[in-house]
Order: C-alpha cells, then structure tokens, then sequence
C-alpha cells in the first residue's frame, strides 16, 4: 500500500535536498516578512507579541503555497503526471507519496524558520512552547492535505498559482485562524481551557481534508 | 479465439465542442506490431491516451487482455514511449530507474536497471543527471524505463521526433527485438517508411476516424500514401 507513496516521498526528498528551490524560497521569502514586519513598524512588544502569531503563519501559508505549486510542477515538467496516471496504482497512494513530501519539505521549513521568529520578536522560551508542536502540525496537516489536490487540479490549468489560490484560502481559512488562536495562546503563555478543543477541531479537519483527497485523488489524474 | 490485447470498439471522444476521435473500432492480437498513420490533429495521441486509460471515452468501450484499462493489472502490463520524457532532470538514469522499479514493484530491481541501461547503451552516464542528456540519450532513457517492467503493451506515441538517425536506429533495433519477444506493439506516427519496416499491420486515421485497416506486407507506403490523402481531400467520409 504504501511502498509508491515512499517511492515518491523519497524521489520528491532527493530532488528537493539536491535542488533546495523550494526550501530556500519559502525561508527567504519568510524572513523578508520578519524583516519588514519588525524594522517597518514600530509597535510596543505587546502589540508586536499580539500579531506575532499571526505574521508566523502568514509566513507559512504563504510560503507553503510555493512549496505546493512547486510539488506538481515537477510532476508536470516531462509528463511526468501522465506517467503517474499510467502507474498501476491507485490515485490515493499517489496522494499519499505528495501529502508527505510538501508536509515534510513544509515542517523542515517552519523548523528552520521558527528559530528565527523566536530572535526577531525576542520571545521566551518555555517548556510550555513544546506545545506549539502539535499546533503547527495539525495547522500545517491541514493546509498541506488540501493544498495537494488543490495544487494537482491547479496544475492542469495556465493559471496555476491564481487558481490554487483561489480554490485554497477560502478552504483553508478556518484552520489558519484557529491554528494563529492557538499559537496565540501558547506564546502568550495562557494556554485556556478552550485549547484543547480548538487544536482537536483542527484535528478533525484535517482528518475530513486528507479523506476526501484521498478517496477524490483519482479523478484528479484523469484526462 | 483467444482474447485479443486490445479491443477499440465504437470509440467517440470529444473535448466539449473539439471532437477528437468518432466511432473508431479495431484490436490488436497479442504479438502484432500495428502502426497507426495519420497527420497531426487527426487523434492519433487521443487515441492511445484512450487506450491507456489516461482518458475515458465520450462513447464506446475499450478493453485491454479482456478487461477495463483502468485496472491495476493492466496499468502493470502496460508501457507508453512518447515524446514526452516522463523523467525527471534533476535526478540521475540510475535514481530514475530505481523510482520507477518501487512503483512497479520489480523484484530484481537493479539486475533489470543494469540490463535495460545496457540495452539503451547509457551504462557509461548512468550515474549523471538526466538534464545534462542530450535528447537522444534522453529518448533512449525514456525507452529504458519503459521497457522496465517488461510490459506485454507498448504505447508508443510519434517515438521518432526530435530523435537523430543514430538514436532512430538504436530504437528501430530495440522495437524489433521487442516484436521478436512477442510483445504487442501500437506505434503511432506520420513516418511511412519506419511504419512498413517495423509493422504486420496499419491503420489509416484521418479526421478522427479509421479509414483505413491493412496488412502492412500486402502494401506499399505509396499505396498507403494515396489511401492517407484521398481521406484527406474526401471531407472525411471515406
């Protein structure tokens, strides 16, 4: 079942760490938001500890939609998405094999970025940041589950990055603005009762996102 | 009669308002080399992406080995050579091979990677990146990964284009060498010549439809050329 989702995961892992255009795209383009968003404006550490959250995940998302469009370009590059379409596998393996290679291209960025967020708005660190991990997987599960059969429709079309954005962000809102609710909470150290919950909603949407593509993945391939 | 490995029967495909292929009906026995002749836009491509279960027809049926194309076990039997490379650049003949061996499933992976690169004569580059191949490599490549999993179908779509005569040679040999293995064979193309050298059987297409079902043996290509515009000048009703 899963021996073609690792085949890809480890073809997409081999070309990304020999090529690194995904990930140094997605870092600098981050820390150009760092940047400008702690230089530009000049807001007391409690205005800019109330939008940090925020600006991580702008960072993210908007990172991650290159990581996305970049994933089936080089699938589109040399017909190489025919080549998937004549594979004697189901469309859902194949999901599988690109879900885990943009999650984990996209978890080894926010690893690499995060550090860098922590320096630029001179947050503490705590043992109860260990919580964050949960919150940006289950946020980044989520955008990337959808973002991949969204980003296999898009690829069809001339439009690809306007289409992907347009079939993703009003999709992907809701967890995005829980998953900020939530990163909110534990840099501000209050995590609330409601936080658990919050993170167990995201959880279920991801579960929803990642079955859906999972099952519809095969009309995808198709003519 | 034993099953034949391909079946095409009353075939339509449109794209919307575009119509790409009307009533088409033939099969293929298992071991026949048929060549399908047509110009550009005649619905040659759409056809074998029909016939691979890329695309499903508007109308009609296609059966592979007596099932639908869309199975598993026909998508294993099955290989498609076009013009397009289905590789990747950024990877090396050998990584590409390999990927490809997971997908399919191959036990003896690198004995079938070692013997096909052999056969393609690209043991020399096969630890290079496929982007630094020029497109005859390339092609050879592409030929390589196609006969990987010793498919019992090739599909191949206009193999010849952009290809030099040296390549064109190697892959003329490598194709025979696969009719002599008893692997049946659908090659598509607007080269008459390599169609009568390679061939047992053609058909003519020629605006969407099949005009014209012949033993390639009993024919000549000018015979085969008069047929191809005849259909042309005749507004498609011959």
């Amino acid at each position: 079942m899963m021996r073609t989702a690792l085949a890809i995961l480890k073809k997409d892992m081999r070309m990304e760490f020999r090529s690194k255009d995904s990930i140094l795209a997605m870092w600098i383009f981050s820390l150009l938001i760092f940047v400008i968003f702690n230089f530009t404006f000049e807001v007391s550490r409690l205005v800019m500890l109330e939008i940090a959250p925020g600006l991580l995940w702008v960072a993210f998302v908007f990172s991650g939609m290159f990581g996305l469009n970049q994933s089936f370009a080089i699938e589109k590059e040399n017909g190489n998405l025919r080549a998937m379409a004549l594979m004697p596998v189901d469309g859902g393996e194949i999901y599988i094999g690109k879900f885990l290679s943009v999650t984990l291209i996209m978890l080894m960025f926010e690893a690499l970025i995060f550090p860098i967020f922590i320096i630029f708005y001179d947050l503490q660190l705590s043992m109860g940041m260990f919580r964050l991990i949960p919150v940006l997987l289950a946020g980044t599960i989520g955008f990337t589950s959808l973002g991949t059969i969204l980003s296999a429709v898009a690829v069809h079309t001339r439009n690809q990055q306007v289409l992907l954005s347009l079939l993703l962000w009003p999709l992907v809102t809701p967890i995005i603005i829980w998953s900020v609710t939530l990163t909110g909470m534990v840099i501000d150290g209050e995590v609330t009762q409601s936080f658990y919950p919050l993170l167990l909603r995201v959880g279920a949407f991801d579960v929803i996102f990642f079955t859906l593509s999972y099952m519809l993945f095969d009309f995808i391939l198709e003519d | 009669m034993s099953v034949p490995a391909l079946d095409v029967s009353g075939v339509s495909k449109d794209f919307g308002r575009i119509i790409a292929l009307r009533g088409v009906t033939f099969s293929v026995q298992a071991g026949e080399f048929v060549s399908i002749l047509g110009r550009n836009g005649a619905g040659k491509t759409t056809l074998l992406n029909v016939v691979s279960g890329i695309s499903r027809p508007s109308e009609g049926s296609v059966r592979l080995f007596g099932t639908d194309p869309g199975d598993r076990e026909n998508k294993a039997k099955l290989a498609v050579i076009s013009h397009e490379m289905f590789l990747y650049g950024n990877l090396t003949a050998v990584e590409n091979l390999q990927y490809y061996s997971r997908v399919y499933n191959i036990s003896d992976a690198a004995a079938r990677i070692d013997a096909v690169l052999q056969n393609v004569e690209l043991t020399h580059r096969r630890f290079d990146l496929v982007a630094t191949y020029s497109r005859g490599m390339t092609q050879r490549l592409t030929i390589a990964r196609a006969l990987l999993h010793q498919p019992s179908l090739l599909l191949l779509d206009e193999p010849f284009t952009g290809l030099d005569q040296h390549a064109i040679g190697m892959l003329i040999t490598l194709l025979l060498k696969q009719k002599e293995m008893g692997r049946t064979i659908l090659l598509t193309t607007h080269d008459l010549h390599t169609a009568a050298e390679l061939s047992d059987r053609y058909l003519v297409i020629s605006k969407h439809k099949i005009v014209r079902d012949g033993i390639m043996s009993d024919t000549t290509p000018d015979q085969i050329r008069e047929t191809f515009f005849s259909s042309e000048a005749g507004d498609g009703n011959s």
